[in-house]
This record gives C-alpha cells, structure tokens and sequence, in this order.
C-alpha cells in the first residue's frame, strides 16, 4: 500500500497532492526506484477519488521523470540518477521558487527572523538525509 | 473528439398552463462527457431529478432537446435502445417486488447480457444488504442499497444515480464510492467508456469522485465544466488598498471590512490580481474555495441578482 491520504478540504487540488506526496516519499526513501505502484485504478478505489485524476498526476509524474510507465507491465519509481538531474538549474530553482515566496511570507508573519529560518532548513535537510540514510539498507516496502 | 453520453439543448419543462405555469426546467444545455463521473447538483427544487426523468424517457421536454447518447429517450423505439444502456436508481428508491431478492431476479431478466451475478453478489456482501427481508419492512438505506445494486450489477454503459446516498451511513457512503470506482468505470466491451452521472447533496462526496461538475439553480444551469478547471477560476481574495474595483467580470462577490476587502473571485483570477497590484493595493491572503464554498457563493449570488435588479451582477 503506498502512504497516500487525501484532503478534500485543503483546496489543494487532488492531482497535485498526489503528486507531491509520491515526490515526497521517493525523497525520504519510503519509496525506491523500480518498486512498483498499483494500477491507476486500484489507486482511485483506494483513495475514493476519479480514476482520471490519478491518471493526470501519473503523467505529470512520469513527464518530470519520477515515474516510468512499461507499456503492458505497470508503472514503476524511476531510477533516482535520471531524475530531474536533466533539468536545467534555472528550471529547477523556478520550480522551488513559490514554494520559497509561500515560506518567507509565512516566517514573517509569525515574525521568525532570517537567521532561524535558515537553521530550520538546514534541519529539515538533515532530518530528510537521516530517513534516507535508516531506510537505504532494508529493501523496498512490499506492495500488495 | 468529446463525445457525450447526455446532451440537452435548450431544455424547458412546463408544468401546468397559463399564469399558474412552473418552468421545473428553464432553457437548460446540458454536456455529460463520455467516460466522466458527472455530480449534477442544486439545491431542493433546481430541476435536477426532472432532467434526470427526461432522460430516462419519463417525462417529456416541454421544448428544446434531450439526447442520450444521440438517441431521444422519449420516443419508441429509441427509448428501448437507451434504457437497455443506462442503469438508474430513482430519486425515490421505489422498485417493484416482494424482497431484495425477488427484486434482483427481476431485473437480471430484463439484462441477460450485462447482468453479472457475481458482481451482484459482492455489492450484497459489501453493502450489507438483507437480501430476504420484505421490502415494506427496510429502511431507507437498505433500499438505496437495493436500488444501487440493481443498477450497478446490470454492468451498462451509463449509470444514472438520483441522490444515491440517501439514507446510507458513513461507512456504506464509503464502500459506495470504492465501488463506483472500481466496478462502474472500467470498460466492458470493446475499451466502450463508462459514463456515472449522480445527483447528490453531498457535496465532500462528489467533490472526491467527479470529474465534472454542473451546478443547477431554478432550471438552470449555473456552472459546468471540469472540476479541476472549476477550481482553477475560483479565488477568495483579500486585498488592502485604495480605489478597489466593485465590478469586473472577475468578481463574484465583494465584501469591504474595516482593514481590507474580500473578493471571492470566478474567472482568471491571476490576471485581476496583477492588475490590482500594478494599481499599488496589496493582496494579504488568497485561498482557494472548496466546492462546498463555490456551490454557497454561486447560489446566493444567482438570489442576490434574481431578487434585485439595481445590484452591478457580475454574470
């Protein structure tokens, strides 16, 4: 079973939390390249949600080289060395660039200077390379 | 190519004559894609279980047209070939027979092509349904539980669901929805799409299931298109600022407060908030609007312009 949950209050829209929430379980190692995902419908009935719609993050995932689709025989976590490595810098930073405004708007709101948030960052960092590193040696989740 | 499984044009239905007339269904147009799972919704009264019975073949268009995959339902011999692809639960969950199972012997003999035993057999054990017990004797939600499995076992091309949840508990609502993905979506025959149209109140519901959505008032219809699009065009806005703008095609609903406005905004809202801000205002917060929301904005708006006529309405 893939760790996926869906908010419908959030007003984040579906595909994209789905989207996010696979990227972010490739990040922290939960999933690893060439474990398989279930099929696009298995997905929807899971979660309760329209089979397009996991359809649409499928895509937009494989677009961006997180996912591989073996026509006839699933889909599949990319190896992590294709991924996004083929983005130019300047793409990559466009990318990261809202979700950066979206912080510094947060942090000073609640009035958090500069120097903190940097030092929250830097944690974050750590506590992400950490989860990679426990979960490396294990092999990969079974799906069922 | 889109195609449609029902498309209505210009729909009216009268109800009565002369100055005591109800227009139920007022110049409706109406598009269900192919392959969509389509939540039709309105409050009380808006028209929808009357355009559902239209397109069943039981009641008749006043004017304009209704087609169910190209056919008229409210004509012989068309009529045949439309209800022998459209499984339907009715608003009011009344089916003919003594017991669930009497119920479902009947019907599997108007299917025998589609109709899937097991299929009907596991929509019993997931439901929970009391196969035996007398029809009179169920409750409300063992009778929509009845209806639905009638429908969903018949396997068909387009399934019509009017206000499927009435009555079900949360963890029914639940198992329903896992089924109406996984058993009602899946093509049959020749990669053929499958169509689920629903009426429903339930707004969280729908939301997590459709894909496009249709938002009817008074015969009407308010809003239609692909959720995610839908979603895309609504913006609750707060925005400081002097001169603020009272009326744009962009603005639903405003209101001013001490400190600041608040837009609630339903078309290219990034396009209007540029503009605000090369005019020097600040815009404090933005927060997109759940379906629930837009459905509450949409309908009292549509009240506000109905009942008066000085107001700028931003249709």
């Amino acid at each position: 079973m893939l760790p996926l949950h869906i908010s419908a209050s959030s007003g984040v829209p579906v595909y994209l939390q789905l989207e996010h929430q696979i990227k972010q379980a490739v990040a922290s190692g939960l999933l690893q390249p060439g474990d398989p995902l279930p099929s696009t419908r298995r997905t929807a009935a899971d979660l309760r949600i329209n089979p397009n719609t996991v359809a649409r993050a499928f895509q937009n995932l494989e677009r961006e080289g997180v996912i591989r689709t073996v026509p006839g025989g699933g889909t599949f976590i990319a190896s992590l060395n294709g991924l996004q490595s083929g983005l130019l810098k300047t793409e990559k930073l466009r990318r990261l660039r809202p979700i950066a405004e979206q912080l510094v708007v947060e942090a000073s709101q609640l009035r958090v200077p500069s120097a903190d948030l940097h030092k929250l960052l830097d944690a974050a960092l750590i506590a992400l390379e950490n989860s990679r590193r426990t979960r490396t040696p294990e092999s990969s989740g079974e799906d069922q | 190519m889109t195609t449609y499984a029902i498309q209505t044009e210009n729909l009216v239905k009268t109800y009565g004559h002369g100055r005591s007339a109800t227009h139920a269904i007022n110049g409706l147009s109406l598009n269900v894609p192919e392959g969509s799972i389509y939540g039709l919704l309105g409050r009380n009264s808006a028209g929808k279980s009357t355009t559902i019975r239209m397109a069943m073949g039981l009641a008749r268009p006043s004017s304009g047209t209704m087609r169910v995959f190209g056919l008229n339902p409210a004509v012989d011999p068309e009529r045949v070939t439309v209800l022998n692809q459209v499984g339907f639960v009715p608003e009011d969950k009344a089916l003919i027979g003594s017991s669930p199972r009497k119920i479902f012997e009947l019907n599997r003999s108007f299917y025998p092509s589609t109709w899937s035993d097991s299929l009907a057999r596991k929509l019993i054990a997931r439901l929970e349904l009391p196969l035996d017990k007398a029809w009179a004797a169920l409750s409300l939600g063992n009778k929509t539980k009845a209806a639905l499995i009638c429908a969903i076992a018949q396997r068909s091309r387009l399934l019509i669901l009017d206000e499927p949840t009435t009555g079900l508990d949360p963890v029914v609502l639940d198992e329903l929805l896992r089924i109406l993905v996984e058993d009602c979506t899946a093509p049959i025959a020749n990669d053929q799409p499958r169509t689920i149209l629903l009426s429903s109140h339930q707004l969280a519901e729908i939301e997590q299931i459709a894909d496009h959505i249709g938002i009817m008032d008074r015969g009407r219809l308010l809003l239609e298109g692909p959720l995610d699009e839908i979603r895309a065009r609504f913006l609750r806005v707060t925005v400081t600022g002097e001169n603020l703008p009272r009326i744009s095609p962009s603005i639903l609903s405003v209101k001013r407060e001490p400190h600041a406005t608040q837009y609630v905004l339903q078309h290219n809202p990034e396009l209007f908030l540029s503009d605000l801000r090369s005019q020097g205002a600040t815009v404090a917060e933005t927060m997109p609007l759940s379906l629930n929301e837009i459905f509450l904005e949409l309908c009292r708006t549509h009240d506000h312009a109905e009942d008066t006529v000085d107001f700028g309405a931003a249709r």
